[in-house]
């Protein structure tokens, strides 16, 4: 290997190997195996650290002052925390979805990409997490939240949507981590038996935990990965679910209607999809996983991204038509007020972002250019937090009593701690490709055609 | 058609050899005597419920006829969605099934038929059905007329039908074109009509549930119920596919085509749907039981109480835990017997899940399932058999033209 | 190739066989000869899963889904007794008028712990069953057999294996054409015992996290006089005085003040005794108060007032049966019931008196000066007058044009 410092990037060279099982290992295992990583990742890294740091800043103002520094005033007790929390939560549906609907339906194709997008939903989920853990307003005592008595004997309230959402949320990052490691369980044992260093072996062989690729524990591994897919499935729709029930429970018009729940979803795993494009683009880049992570694949999300996109339209149009028909007077108002009130500049953002843009995919010349897809990319997921915003601030800001009306300016503080939590995102992500295995080898390997068994 | 076995490859990946098909792909002509005798049976059936039920208008008999056509229509939907799902995806495993799902689709042309009887009293202002014709009965109607009038409602039910007549039809043109040749080339050009078909379908389903059964109580309003009903086509339909593939595998056709493989996919859309109408369902109680808004809780209301309530949890019970249980394993799934049972089990809960959303409009103190509900239905659904079957004359059963033919007769599930 | 075999070798006993392949095709043929020819303590190793050798090794399928199963309905009676305990027995709580036992609010609960206690048994389970974690085994020592996570396939006949021949079992591996077949000698390199290094670490870690807990248990054990530590001084004690707090700025230490004789607080003169109080010396006033415009719209906005304030008991007619009338008499719990408003004596009462009325309220109506300012209260005063004509109008109250139009 060259040691020299080198500004070229290491990841372009030819693949080694005799086999095509033996390619794939290579060009995957490289990226870890190299003495350092590309420069575009060093000055990926440093920005995210920058951001990370603003993160930190920002977050130790609001513990130190409380959320007042936040641009929380009343009627909008829940402004940029909650619409963060449930864009970060949304993006974090497309791993699971890839790894557990997608492997259900038997597409084949998302072996390439499963398993950064599952790293991709950890980590979203932890920049979710900090949100409500911190707009709690004492982030010190986020046991009160926990099933566990207080000293009064007294119990948290289950039959509330923001305890569901404890469940739902923490659920979700727990059997998001066993499935993601489970999936890299053989991927270490690979990394494992590369390693020249002990340190390395010592390490990866803890997390490999022992596998050596018995047919009779592939067995069990595959069934336990099938009942995995199969569970993850409904805790994906139920998640988001849980998190929309916050809105849809209460009576606030523009918020209780009862699409939210599968509108939510389909939202989630737009934006998540659109995360996954927007991070794999400049990774197959980078990390030269070109040969693994095809233009027919992006092409595959590119497509999965409108056909939910239109989804999302249908939800908004169906809103919109019950409003009306309702004849509910409050009903009527909160729409006709997200389209032409003092926010309606956000309402048609999302619009814009979420309905139109993705419409360009329709062509294929437009969804097989990696830089449309890419800004396609970025800009839904722009339309994917107004979307929460929308929801959030126009209805909080205009309800029932005109007396109790009031307008949201989003403080310093807001914008900073919304830009920190994607260096947090980002800086975990970039750790990831560097050290783990960015694309599941075993996984790729089972599905080429040298993997069939010929019978004669 | 040649008459010897062939032999299937044993190759997982089933691409390299695409095996011949040497089945049976004709319907005889004592197959096709059954669609006589449904349309017999469909006949008896309607005029029975129409004489019990007080005459064609009568308000029995339009409730208990409506349940039974959105029951049959959901099958047709279900079919229609699922034609273009395929087309769409470019699914393969399907393709040995896909004619079947053509000829169900068909059905929607003899819905159009059969919706007449609801829709003229539409025209003649009569709230036999449809409370909202009558303005003075309903508080707060009024700002609802723009879209609850007469000639809106009677326009939107002709595009609606016009239109799934034509995807109907168009999809099973289309596919026998492929036998005649163009393969590749009219197989790509059709996944690419699938998806603006798929949408404007997608609206049109929503508004159909809407007009026919949200509207039924003109003043509840519930965003969801297009999902809500789409998710009984896609459960109506597979289970119906299942049984049509059973009876025709029973008759001496496509024995070696269609698999266990096939049934056990069937067989987890219907197990994927039986959890996707809970979830729908239960968003739409639970939103709605909370907020505890008066105009939302009154529908709600109209079925949990008096009898009603035993007919809710019979619902929640029949159309969820117990078949969710009862076809969790994979055995269950690919073996026909088992499956078969639940197929006709998701029939009859279907039917039961139009009957809990129209007839607490009539009979709001309490249930009463009578013998005009049980021939209405009967009536229906030998109208749509008999129709479906005289389809299926004189045509393949199975699309021979489709170039993923080879793939879906080799087909293995993990 | 044997490179790790270290000169022990000779006396090792035999682990086993192992056959190398190079593609999944030779390995699978392999398998069902191995399966065929009767083996029990054998396996393949692959880099990826083969779909479909379970049937070439005759694997059974695993009891993995029933041990899932099992767990996901613990989880769910567990996830429903526990709310139902916690929020209907052992603290019970009011909340948004919802019953103590609220099965649809515990749905989501219980789903999500439906799924994670599945999900623990499915990752769990196939861990146990599978035997792992496993530190060492005997093929860790061949170099070769590291390809196995890369391209390489190998199949393993174990010597434990009652059908296991040297010579045969060699025979038979070898008539599948490897591309290497060797010996797999038992690990006598690697040593059984758990490394020191680990052993200290583990023992210093699980006496660091016993810390806390010792912390809280001296805690719960102690008693002290300091209270509670106060991490955000300033959400605690506010440098604000209390209503009932004593203040020693002041004479007599309260910090609460009375205001000054004779202060008069913005806008609360009121020095219109006819406005503010209805009276005009110690009797009731019989007209409006002069600053009151006599409109279209002050009656409209009496209209409205009453709308709000009045109808829920007297109605919209101002016939005393108001919605809240009639839910109270239904109850039966000893209502007395509002007035009607156009009982003789009321209209002859002069408009001050109705005012007072509003104001200071009647047997059982309260009082609501406090709450509608009182050119409000004299603009209801307007509209019940207007109200009270409206329900005694005779023909001669009309207009001769009205009367016109009427015939």
């Amino acid at each position: 290997m060259n040691t020299r410092v080198s500004i070229t990037n290491p990841y372009n060279g030819p693949l080694e190997g005799d086999n095509a099982f033996a390619q794939i290992t290579h060009n995957v295992s490289r990226i870890m195996e190299a003495p350092r990583p590309p420069l575009a990742w060093y000055i990926a890294f440093a920005f995210a650290l920058g951001l990370l740091g603003v993160f930190g800043l920002s977050l130790g103002i609001v513990v130190w002052e409380g959320i007042g520094a936040w641009g929380h005033v009343h009627p909008v007790a829940w402004g940029f925390p909650i619409v963060n929390f449930v864009f970060w939560v949304g993006i974090g549906h497309a791993g699971t979805l890839i790894s557990a609907i997608l492997f259900l339906l038997r597409q084949n194709w998302r072996t390439a990409i499963n398993r950064f997008a599952e790293a991709m939903t950890i980590f979203a989920v932890v920049c979710a997490a900090v949100f409500p853990g911190v707009h709690i307003g004492r982030p010190w005592l986020p046991y009160w939240m926990f099933p566990i008595p207080n000293q009064m004997g007294m119990w948290p309230q289950f039959r509330s949507p923001l305890e569901w959402d404890v469940f739902a949320v923490g659920t979700y990052a727990t059997v998001s981590v066993l499935f993601w490691y489970m999936g890299m369980i053989p991927d270490f044992a690979t990394f494992r038996d590369r390693s020249t260093s002990t340190v390395r072996r010592f390490v990866y062989g803890l997390v490999a935990m022992g596998w050596r690729g018995s047919s009779r524990q592939w067995h069990r591994y595959e069934r336990a990965y099938l009942l995995l897919a199969s569970l993850a499935t409904p805790l994906v729709l139920s998640v988001h679910s849980v998190v929309s029930f916050d809105f849809a429970t209460s009576q606030l018009p523009g918020w209780h209607t009862t699409i939210f729940p599968p509108y939510f979803v389909a939202g989630a795993i737009f934006g998540g999809f659109a995360m996954v494009v927007v991070l794999a683009v400049p990774a197959r880049e980078f990390f030269g996983l070109k040969k693994i992570i095809t233009l027919k694949h992006l092409e595959l999300m590119a497509k999965v991204i409108l056909a939910t996109g239109m989804i999302v339209g249908y939800a908004y149009a169906m809103e919109m038509f019950v409003a009306w028909y309702s004849g509910s007077i409050y009903e009527q108002f909160a729409f006709l007020n997200r389209a032409f009130g003092n926010y309606a500049w956000s309402y048609w953002t999302m619009i814009f972002c979420n309905v139109l843009a993705p419409q360009v995919f329709w062509f294929k010349k437009l969804r097989t250019n990696v830089w449309v897809i890419l800004i396609v990319g970025i800009i839904v997921n722009v339309g994917m937090w107004f979307e929460r915003f929308v929801i959030i601030c126009t209805s909080l800001t205009r309800d029932f009593l005109p007396a109790n009306w009031g307008a949201f300016i989003p403080s310093a503080v807001d914008y900073a701690t919304l830009a920190g939590s994607f260096g947090l995102f980002f800086t975990l992500f970039l750790l990831f490709c560097r050290y783990l295995p960015m694309v599941a080898m075993a996984e790729v390997k089972a599905f080429i055609p040298e993997s069939h068994v010929h019978d004669h | 058609m040649a008459d010897q076995h062939h032999s299937k490859s044993d190759s997982h990946g089933g691409h390299d050899a695409a095996p011949k098909l040497t089945d049976s792909i004709r319907l005889s002509g004592a197959d096709l005597s059954l669609s006589k005798t449904a349309f017999a049976v469909g006949v008896v059936g309607i005029g029975g419920a129409i004489a019990l039920g007080g005459g064609l208008f009568g308000k029995q008999f339009q409730h208990s006829y409506l349940t039974a056509f959105m029951w049959a229509l959901s099958i047709t939907l279900g079919a229609l969605f699922w034609v273009t799902l395929q087309h769409l995806v470019n699914a393969r495993w399907s393709i040995v099934v896909r004619r079947l799902g053509e000829f169900l689709a068909q059905g929607v042309v003899l819905l159009a038929l059969l919706a007449i009887p609801l829709l003229i009293p539409v025209l003649q202002h009569n709230d036999t059905l449809f409370r909202w014709l009558n303005h003075d009965t309903i508080h707060g109607i009024s700002s609802k007329t723009a879209y609850l009038n007469p000639s809106f409602f009677l326009g939107r039910m002709v595009f609606y039908f016009a239109y799934f007549a034509l995807m109907a039809t168009f999809w099973l043109k289309k596919s026998r074109e492929q036998e005649k040749g163009g393969g590749e080339e009219l197989t790509r050009s059709l996944q690419g009509k699938a998806a603006p078909a798929m949408i404007v379908f997608a609206l049109s389903v929503t508004f159909c549930a809407i007009d026919f059964l949200m509207t039924l109580d003109p003043m509840w309003f519930s965003t969801i119920f297009g999902v809500y009903y789409f998710s009984t086509c896609v459960l109506t339909f597979h289970s119906v596919l299942a049984l049509f593939a059973m009876w025709l595998q029973k008759k001496g056709h496509l024995t070696s085509a269609i698999t266990t493989e096939h049934y056990h996919d069937i067989g987890k859309m219907m197990f994927a749907f039986t959890a996707f109408w809970t979830y729908i369902g239960f968003s739409q109680f639970m939103l709605i039981w909370y907020a505890n808004i008066p105009e939302e809780t009154a529908w709600f209301r109209d079925r949990l109480e008096g009898n009603w309530l035993s007919a809710t949890l019979v619902l929640a019970a029949a159309h969820f835990v117990i078949p969710f249980f009862g076809m969790m394993s994979r055995e269950i799934k690919r073996n026909k017997t088992t499956l078969g049972f639940w197929a006709v089990w998701i029939l009859v809960i279907c039917w039961f899940d139009m009957y809990w959303l129209v007839a607490p409009n009539l009979h709001k103190g309490g249930m009463a399932i009578g013998l005009v509900d049980i021939l209405a239905w009967v009536g229906v659904a030998g109208l749509l058999l008999g129709f479906v079957l005289s389809k299926a004359k004189d045509t393949n059963l199975i699309p021979t033209g489709d170039p993923r033919l080879g793939r879906s007769l080799t087909f293995q599930n993990i | 190739m044997s490179d790790s075999e270290k000169p022990l070798a000779t006396e090792t006993p035999l682990y086993g066989l192992i056959a190398e392949y190079d593609n999944p095709t030779a390995l699978v043929h392999a398998a069902r000869k191995v399966r065929d020819a009767g083996f029990r303590r054998w396996d393949t190793y692959t880099p990826f899963p083969i779909h479909g050798i379970e049937k070439d090794m005759g694997i059974r399928m695993t009891r993995l889904p029933w041990l899932v199963l099992g767990f996901a309905l613990t989880g769910m009676a567990v996830a429903t007794y526990f709310q139902y305990w916690t929020n209907s027995v052992d603290y019970r709580w009011i909340i948004s008028g919802k019953p103590f036992w609220s099965w649809p609010a515990n749905v989501p609960i219980i789903f999500e712990m439906t799924i994670l206690f599945s999900a623990f048994a499915a990752i769990g389970g196939m861990l146990f069953l599978n035997n792992l974690p496993l530190p060492a085994h005997p093929l860790d020592l061949k170099e070769r057999f590291r390809r196995v996570t890369d391209d390489k396939f190998f199949l393993v006949i174990e010597a434990s294996d009652p059908k296991f021949d040297e010579r045969d079992t060699r025979g038979l591996l070898a008539a599948t054409n490897p591309v290497v077949l060797d010996d797999v000698l038992e690990d006598r390199v690697t040593s059984d015992r758990i490394p020191a290094p680990l052993i200290y670490t583990l023992v210093i870690l699980g006496a660091v996290s016993l810390i806390p807990f010792a912390f809280i248990a001296k805690a719960r054990a102690a008693k002290t006089t300091e209270g509670r530590v106060h991490v955000v001084w300033d959400m605690d004690f506010t440098p604000a005085y209390k209503a009932q707090e004593g203040n020693p700025l002041f004479g007599d230490q309260r910090s609460m003040r009375t205001p000054p004789e004779g202060t008069v607080a913005l806008g609360q003169l009121h020095d219109d005794e006819h406005l503010y109080t209805g009276k005009v010396g110690d009797e009731w006033a019989s007209s409006f108060p002069e600053s009151l415009a006599l409109s279209e719209a002050t009656m409209e906005r009496g209209k409205q007032q009453f709308g709000i304030y009045c109808t829920p008991c007297h109605g919209q007619l101002g016939d005393g049966n108001g919605i809240v009338h009639q839910r109270a008499s239904k109850l039966k719990q000893g209502w007395v019931p509002p007035s009607d408003l156009h009982q003789t004596y009321i209209k002859e009462q002069p408009a001050g008196q109705i005012f007072g009325a509003i104001t200071n309220g009647v047997r059982n109506m309260p009082a609501y000066g406090p709450q509608i300012s009182a050119e409000d209260r004299w603009a209801i005063v307007l509209y019940l007058r207007a109200l009270q004509k409206s329900q005694s109008a005779s023909v001669n109250d009309l207009t001769d044009a009205e009367r016109a139009q009427l015939q």
